[in-house]
């Protein structure tokens, strides 16, 4: 084989995208534990161990195959098997495990040293398994994978659809790994090929491609963080005013002016659903619609109480002031997800009305539209629509966002994992402060993650504070277990 | 046109979403023909080609302009008139913006580095200027000075000459949608939507009605015929829509008898109350779209008449009205005067809660 024909089919699958959480990745490394050392993984560096009870992998019930691997030259074998039977190494028999086992050092991105990338990535790719309960997964998949094979499974439709579902998504996840390990493998088989043929060109592209799946695979240790039913939906976020009049509402527009820039950040699609000014500054109460994958899956580590303490602008005096916002996420489930069959009679469906007679005598462009879930009390409005007609779908579409919160809400008995809707309650759930005075400081009181540079947390760089969360959440969750 | 053109049976597929049709026709505008006449209707400002310039800077110094000039209305409006107040007027300039930008989400995402950045827009930046100076100081209609108005799931071209469909008339096709779910029958019947304006109502129609369901739409006003016909070609539903200029039911002899539903949005206002309408109304708005002569009620009188020997038995109708009073009185007459002729008479109200349509079935 040439390294031109390598170079062409090298190019055709390399392709990846550029994680838009870069930033992060020193994070991790801040929040390591290296006193607590799993027996079996007793080689692997610091880094690793965020989790305190870090989950056992066995690497050990896979150098069976490895070693069989080890001496087999092709490449394409590897290309084709879809199941984890063989567990990917490279020409000269180098597994994804005894790379994280060689320590390499890892440097900078910016570093051009493809050991240091392959690293990072090998690194990368552990946590992703351990955050996905790696043993666990592949024993519920092979549960489930007999369970699929059973005659009389569509005997009861309900239970099979689940089934089959939750198959199918971890049978994603399981290919999703062992495509990551399998791209490593070949990165490196081709870096090395590229430096045995002395084409410095094709070697130096190879090591591009290797550095963009280290940036890529960031992200996929954040969604591995993000492994809920719900978590991949779009979601609204709600902010309220606490007491406190302008300065309250104020915060709450600072509150929502964060989330937009947050948002927008990454890319997803942002849109002012419903929004009620305050007389003279802010917001009283906003609902934002955040449409992208894991819009829902992040932000749900923003519910809770927002607290503010500042010398407030609106205080002739210069006092200090604290106020306090509320904010409340809900995931926009797909259709045929809902939890809640919404019906027609149920609903009071009203307009805002001017006063006036309406209809001919006046040219309006204003056809606000609000939505009364009369058994239940709840309400849902729009006005950003163009249209009534809209504004109405809107509102509904926030309606069913509302009624299935709170019907999961219910299902799981007040699971800590949902939130509530915005009441009295959510005001004393305080999850984080921001002190913009006498010292300046943003700490999340939950993690007690904290940044000294409130107006960037104000501009919406709110990842640190999301991550740490769900990776605190995450470690809980797993000594419970 | 005749009744063979319109019974001919059509299949063409008019599912398109608005959202699709918008971003197809921005795209391909020109490929948009009708016959250029002297009424010829005006492109609406988002579907004209983005062929001019300004820097982001120019576009944000027009963007600052306009609303400090909008802020300073406050409730004036508001107070005089029932007209628009600053809040309400701050999101048209934003949708103004939208519709004038080629592409209004990059202004979203500007950073301080791209300030010398070059948008394009659908009209010269000095016509935003006079545009919107239009809107504040003239109180010309928001949806004229756009040309289009978002009604249902639709964006409808409107200019001067043609009313601008009405949030509350939207409930006419809900109640029409009603109908034709309880009687599937209907989707395939004749429509009629007199007095149709800007088209509104008989689109909407056509849109929910089933592959061999047509619709007549009619209006006195030649610029509102043109409009109309503009807006039936937008949605590709040429083959479903046949618009007719004529007063009321005289371009409908020959279908005596023979139509499935009947619905209209005549003018009902009463000529004494046209003196005191909000501005952007009484002063823009066409006179023969709004006076109902001297109690309002002429023309639906008229058309209550009409919809005894227009529709056939099991027949639909739906009126627009001025409000209870107007709708008592059309209950009232119909059982009076045409007594067995209708039957399942009601009065629906709109979403502010104002009593405001008028719905029965042809016994
Ligand atoms: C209130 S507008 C309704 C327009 C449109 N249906 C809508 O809802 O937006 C009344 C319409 O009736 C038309 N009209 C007035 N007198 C008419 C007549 N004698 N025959 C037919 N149409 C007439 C007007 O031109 C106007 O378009």
């Amino acid at each position: 084989m040439t390294s031109n024909i390598l170079r062409t089919a090298y190019r055709r699958r390399s392709s990846s995208i550029l994680s838009p959480y870069q930033s992060i990745s020193t994070f991790f490394q801040s929040s390591s534990h290296p006193q607590s050392i799993d027996k079996q993984q007793n080689h692997v560096s610091g880094f690793e161990f965020i989790s305190k009870n870090a989950y056992g992998f066995s690497s050990v019930s896979n150098k069976r195959s490895t070693l069989s691997c080890g001496c087999c030259f092709n490449n394409t074998q590897m290309w084709f098997s879809t199941q984890t039977a063989v567990e990917p190494s490279t020409s000269d028999g180098l597994t994804v495990d005894d790379i994280v086992a060689n320590q390499w050092t890892i440097l900078d991105e910016s570093e051009s040293d493809w050991k240091s990338h392959a690293s990072a990535v090998a690194q990368s790719i552990r946590l992703i398994k351990k955050r996905l309960k790696w043993k666990k997964l592949k024993v519920r998949l092979e549960m489930l994978s007999i369970q699929i094979e059973k005659p009389d499974l569509w005997h009861n439709p309900v239970h099979a659809g689940k089934i089959s579902r939750e198959h199918g998504s971890l049978m994603g996840k399981m290919k999703e790994v062992n495509g990551l390990e399998r791209e490593l493998i070949d990165h490196i088989d081709m870096i090395k090929l590229a430096h045995e043929e002395d084409d410095p060109d094709l070697e130096l592209e190879s090591v591009k491609a290797l550095l963009r799946m280290r940036q890529s695979v960031k992200e996929k240790e954040h969604e591995a963080l993000l492994a809920g039913e719900h978590d991949s939906c779009s979601c609204y976020i709600e902010v309220q005013a606490g007491a406190g009049g302008t300065e309250s509402m104020d915060w709450a527009g600072m509150v929502m002016q964060m989330y937009k820039m947050w948002a927008q950040r990454h890319g997803y699609g942002v849109t002012v659903v419903d929004e009620m000014r305050g007389e003279i500054a802010g917001i009283k109460r906003a609902t934002l619609r955040v449409d992208g994958e894991y819009a829902y899956g992040y932000a749900k580590a923003e519910v809770g109480a927002h607290r503010l303490v500042r010398i407030s602008p609106f205080d002739s005096a210069k006092r200090r002031h604290t106020s306090f916002a509320a904010v409340a996420v809900t995931p926009i489930l797909g259709d045929g997800s809902h939890h809640v069959q919404i019906n027609e009679s149920d609903l009071r469906i009203e307009r805002y009305r001017s006063g006036g007679a309406g209809g001919q005598h006046a040219n309006v462009t204003d056809s606000a539209v609000r939505i009364t879930h009369i058994p239940t009390g709840i309400t849902a409005a729009c006005q950003n629509e163009r249209s009534q007609h809209q504004n109405k779908a809107s509102a509904m579409a926030v309606l069913q966002s509302r009624l299935d919160q709170r019907e999961m809400a219910r299902q799981a008995q007040m699971n800590a994992q949902y939130t509530q809707s915005l009441t009295d309650n959510s005001f004393g759930n305080q999850i984080r402060s921001y002190v913009l005075h006498p010292y300046r400081m943003v700490k999340d009181l939950r993690t007690n993650f904290e940044v000294s540079d409130p107006d960037s947390v104000l501009e919406g760089e709110i990842d640190d504070f999301i991550l740490s969360f769900l990776t605190d959440s995450m470690d809980k969750e797993n000594e419970e277990v | 046109m005749n009744l063979s053109t319109l019974t001919r049976a059509s299949s063409l597929s008019t599912t398109i979403t608005s959202t699709t049709l918008r971003r197809s026709i921005t795209i391909s505008s020109s490929s948009l023909s009708y016959t250029p006449t002297s009424t010829n209707p005006k492109t609406p400002l988002f579907l004209r080609p983005p062929i001019f310039t300004a820097t982001l800077t120019d576009l944000q110094k027009f963007q600052n302009w306009a609303k400090t000039l909008t802020s300073s209305i406050g409730s004036s409006f508001k107070d005089s008139d029932n007209g628009p107040d600053s809040t309400i007027l701050h999101r048209e300039l934003n949708w103004f913006i939208e519709d004038a930008v080629e592409n209004p989400n990059s202004l979203l995402t500007q950073s301080e580095t791209e300030i010398g950045r070059v948008v394009k827009l659908r009209a010269e930046l000095g016509d935003l200027y006079t545009l919107w100076k239009q809107r504040i100081e003239k109180r010309r209609p928001f949806q004229y000075v756009v040309g289009c108005e978002h009604w249902r799931d639709l964006v409808l071209s409107v200019e001067e000459g043609v009313l601008i469909p009405r949030p509350e008339t939207e409930l006419i096709v809900d109640l029409v949608c009603d109908v034709m779910k309880m009687n599937e029958e209907m989707k395939s019947g004749l429509w009629v939507d007199l007095g149709t304006g800007s088209g509104a109502i008989g689109i909407a129609i056509a849109r929910v009605l089933g592959e061999f369901g047509r619709v007549i739409a009619t209006d006195l006003s030649p610029v509102a015929v043109h409009v109309a016909q503009f807006n039936v070609k937008r949605y590709n539903l040429q083959d479903k829509v046949s618009v007719m200029q004529g007063s009321w039911f005289d371009p409908l002899s020959g279908f005596e008898g023979r139509v499935a539903g009947l619905v209209s949005n005549p003018p009902y206002i009463p000529s004494g109350h046209i003196n005191g309408l909000q501005a952007e109304v009484g002063r823009h708005e066409p006179i023969l779209a709004l006076d109902g002569g001297e109690d309002g009620m002429s023309d639906l009188l008229h058309l209550c008449n009409g919809a005894e020997f227009m529709l056939k038995s099991g027949g639909f109708f739906a009126f627009e009205t001025n409000g209870e009073d107007q709708c008592r009185f059309l209950v009232d007459h119909m059982k009076s005067v045409h007594n067995n002729s209708f039957c399942d008479l009601k009065i629906i109200p709109d979403l502010a809660g104002i009593q405001r349509f008028v719905t029965g079935i042809r016994s």
